[in-house]
């Protein structure tokens, strides 16, 4: 049997930088700025005011809505500004600003022994947990899907170059990991549990199989594949299901979730903390010191550069080499969803001259998705919309494999985005 | 400080147009160097004079449209090699010149440069020269002969001493049921035949295939398929088939068209089951061609008129993973 999906790329992992270093933690600053926005789905609601006094873990702001995440603070204060900062994707949100008192006290809600369905769900609701993995989309949504659920996949390829918190969570808390995916496992009511990792952790692969003895969770090991961790590539790679191209997991059965979820999960229920740190690797050539930190959410990231300090560097990046957001200066700060800060120094980041497509179809061997980019570049720089909608870019998962082989220097991730955007605004 | 701000992804191969193009300019070098070694110096001099006077004729076309400079690309010294390649050892050196001047003037850069071309700009010129210059294009040089004196030997293209022969491919026309005794299948393999320069020594071609495999640069299914298709239409066309098989490989443009010609990005289709029914239709023509048609060789038109199917072949578009036939979006869509 083999594990894995088609195409794909080998990108360098360059995880050695950071693989062998326990977490340590980062303190927090004297001021913290939180977002009432760090998920997928509605921002959160103010419901604190200035001159108020947080302990961390208070809630700060109330979801709105069913798609959407509550909001802890992250250290005791008190809340002395709620501005509109920007955040790393560039968008203008509000941030409530905490004056650290430095006394780390703590506001919990009540941990849970035996928790039922209704129980775990509520406290995914309450904790403001979030998918950990990225893509930040609120968990008790996750977690209640209107399908019937046979397999519970549990994410720990962490396919992207640079990361290792999901690595060091694996190696440091697999029973905690474990003893969170049976919650998430008793809510989906799903049959049978999965870890996926990929082969290039052999650790983390042997201290979750230790974990998981006694239990009916398998860990399975994954070829090292770029992007193993995508959902639909993680499926198919895991239970030979594919996806519906306009479908979600959920239409054939199965969950994927983060394995740092689990453990926010486990920390939910068991400690009754709400999600308000953040694990993370902070790496790249421009960093002096990499590590993997964890992080009080609100830190900008400038102080968790000054905390390691730095050498030149020419770009900032939020997240992964391949999907991560680019930002123009350091003045965002870390929220629930960010994996990872990179600090890329000339010689990692990639050409971004483009040139002519000389047509040697290298992205379409590469793209998982088996679409062909470069006719969506083609098409779309001339506003040829209708056309390009027969190479199907909304299907594009963006994981940027075809623009990390094209010799050209094609931008063909912003066009298959391009091309999404347009096609939904003109044809549909 | 300034942060550079672009979109993901942030990392990517060092692999350059350039260094793709500088890759199969080496590859090309193995059949340079035994086409030199069989045929003498002045076959080196054809090459060269090939591929200088492609890399002008982009430049020129550059200077005269105004728009900025693509010589860097090195794909128009690889078009220059390919068509010098493809020439007899004998041609006189202004069929280079206007050949490359065709190729990329009007084959390639007319059409909008690099990977826009439509048909291969090098089998496009050899036809267009075989065409205008059917003596020059058809006198073929036996290899030279060592013995009797390394230097005569090696500049008789300049003094013109050399022997004209007659190419296997000749010999192979028109035979059928059994092959010529002329053809000498070591000989063929080794390229101890008259022939274009490029073409003659399938040790070379195979050196170079087996090159640019290695550096990633060439899709084998394309040689593969064409050699494998070429292969069953030989022995489909011809009267004891089986016996004509390897002549027809070894014998003319046959491989040095499969490793270099095919390849070509621009004028080879995008999928793989383009790229399939794009090679193997290619050596289906190549040997009907052959077999059949008034002409001696086959290998250019074939290329060239499966390039023209390319347009065709890309419209094969691949379903995307996971795909379902659409029910209800069908209307929407």
């Amino acid at each position: 049997m083999s594990y894995l999906f088609n195409r794909g790329i080998h990108p360098k992992d360059k995880k050695e930088l950071t693989a062998d270093l326990p977490f340590e933690v980062m303190s927090a600053p004297a001021k913290v700025y939180i977002p009432l926005c760090q998920h997928i789905g509605a921002p959160a609601k103010a419901r604190v005011s200035v001159g108020d006094r947080v302990k961390a873990g208070t809630l700060i702001g109330e979801a709105t809505g069913f798609i959407s995440a509550n909001v802890h603070s992250s250290v005791s204060g008190t809340v002395v500004a709620i501005e509109q900062r920007e955040n790393a994707a560039g968008r203008k949100i509000d941030h409530i600003v905490i004056e650290n008192d430095g006394l780390y006290e703590e506001e919990a809600l009540p941990p849970l022994e035996n928790p039922t369905k209704m129980d775990i769900f509520t406290r995914c609701y309450d904790a403001g947990i979030v998918g950990m993995g990225g893509a930040t989309f609120p968990t008790h949504v996750k977690i209640q899907p209107n399908k019937p659920i046979h397999t519970l996949i549990i994410n720990g390829a962490e396919c992207e170059p640079y990361i290792t918190a999901d690595y060091r969570m694996m190696l440091e808390h697999p029973k905690e990991i474990v003893e969170g995916i049976s919650y998430i496992k008793t809510v989906l009511g799903a049959q049978k549990v999965v870890i996926g990792i990929e082969d290039n952790k052999p650790k983390a692969i042997d201290a979750m199989q230790a974990a998981v003895a006694g239990t009916d969770i398998t860990v399975q090991k994954l070829k090292t594949k770029y992007p193993q961790g995508g959902e639909k590539q993680l499926i198919h790679a895991v239970t030979k299901l594919k996806v519906p191209w306009t479908g979600l997991p959920a239409d054939v059965g199965v969950i994927v979730v983060n394995v740092t979820t689990a453990f926010v999960v486990y920390e939910a229920i068991k400690l009754g903390k709400p999600s308000y740190t953040r694990f993370m690797t902070v790496s790249g050539k421009g960093i002096k010191r990499p590590a993997n930190l964890i992080v009080r959410v609100g830190t900008p990231f400038e102080d968790v550069v000054d905390y390691l300090g730095h050498n030149d560097y020419v770009k900032a990046i939020v997240g992964g080499p391949m999907m991560g957001l680019s930002i123009a200066n350091l003045n965002p700060v870390v929220a629930k969803g960010n994996s990872s800060l990179l600090l890329l120094d000339k010689s990692e980041e990639r050409e971004i001259e483009p040139t002519p497509c000389i047509n040697c179809g290298r992205c379409a061997m590469a793209c998982p998705m088996r679409l062909i980019p470069m006719m969506t570049d083609r098409l779309i720089l001339k506003d040829k919309i209708a056309d390009s909608y027969k190479y199907h870019p909304q299907c594009c998962i963006e994981c940027g494999c075809c623009a990390y082989v094209c010799p050209a220097d094609r931008p063909l991730v912003q066009s298959q985005r391009l091309a999404k955007k347009l096609i939904k605004e003109r044809m549909q | 400080m300034k942060l550079q701000v672009s979109s993901s992804p942030h990392i990517g191969t060092k692999l350059t147009t350039q260094k793709i193009m500088g890759h199969v300019c080496i590859a090309l070098l193995f059949p340079t160097i035994a086409g030199t070694v069989m045929f003498g110096i002045y076959s080196f001099v054809v090459v060269l004079v090939a591929a200088a006077s492609a890399v002008l004729a982009e430049f020129l076309y550059n200077k005269i449209t105004r728009q900025p400079l693509t010589v860097n690309d090195l794909s128009a010294l690889v078009t220059g090699m390919i068509l010098g390649l493809n020439l007899p050892p004998t041609a006189p050196l202004f069929v280079p010149i206007v050949g490359s001047f065709f190729a990329i003037m009007i084959v390639k850069m007319l059409f909008g440069g690099i990977g826009r071309n439509f048909a291969n700009p090098a089998a496009t010129a050899r036809l267009f020269l075989v065409l205008s210059w059917t003596g020059f294009m058809t006198n073929y040089a036996a290899p030279v002969d060592y013995s009797q004196g390394f230097w005569k030997a090696f500049v008789s293209g300049f003094t013109k001493e050399y022997v004209t022969s007659a190419t296997p491919l000749t010999a192979l026309k028109g035979a059928s049921g059994a092959v010529p005794e002329s053809i000498n299948l070591l000989d063929m393999f080794l390229g101890r035949i008259g022939g274009s320069i490029g073409e003659v020594c399938a040790v070379a071609i195979i050196l170079g295939f087996i090159y640019l495999m290695i550096f990633k640069i060439i899709d084998w299914k394309l040689p593969v398929v064409y050699i494998a298709a070429s292969a069953v239409a030989a022995l489909v066309f011809y009267k004891n088939g089986w016996l004509f098989i390897l002549p027809t490989l070894l014998s003319g443009g046959l491989l040095f068209a499969a490793v270099y010609m095919l390849t070509d990005y621009s004028t080879s289709p995008n999928t793989t089951i383009g790229r399939i029914i794009f090679a193997a239709g290619a050596g289906f023509l190549t040997v009907l061609f052959r077999r059949y048609s008034g002409m001696v060789g086959g290998v250019s038109f074939a290329i060239v008129l499966m390039n023209l199917t390319v347009p065709l072949l890309d419209r094969i578009i691949p379903k995307p993973f996971g795909y379902v036939k659409p029910k209800k979006e069908a209307a929407r869509g």
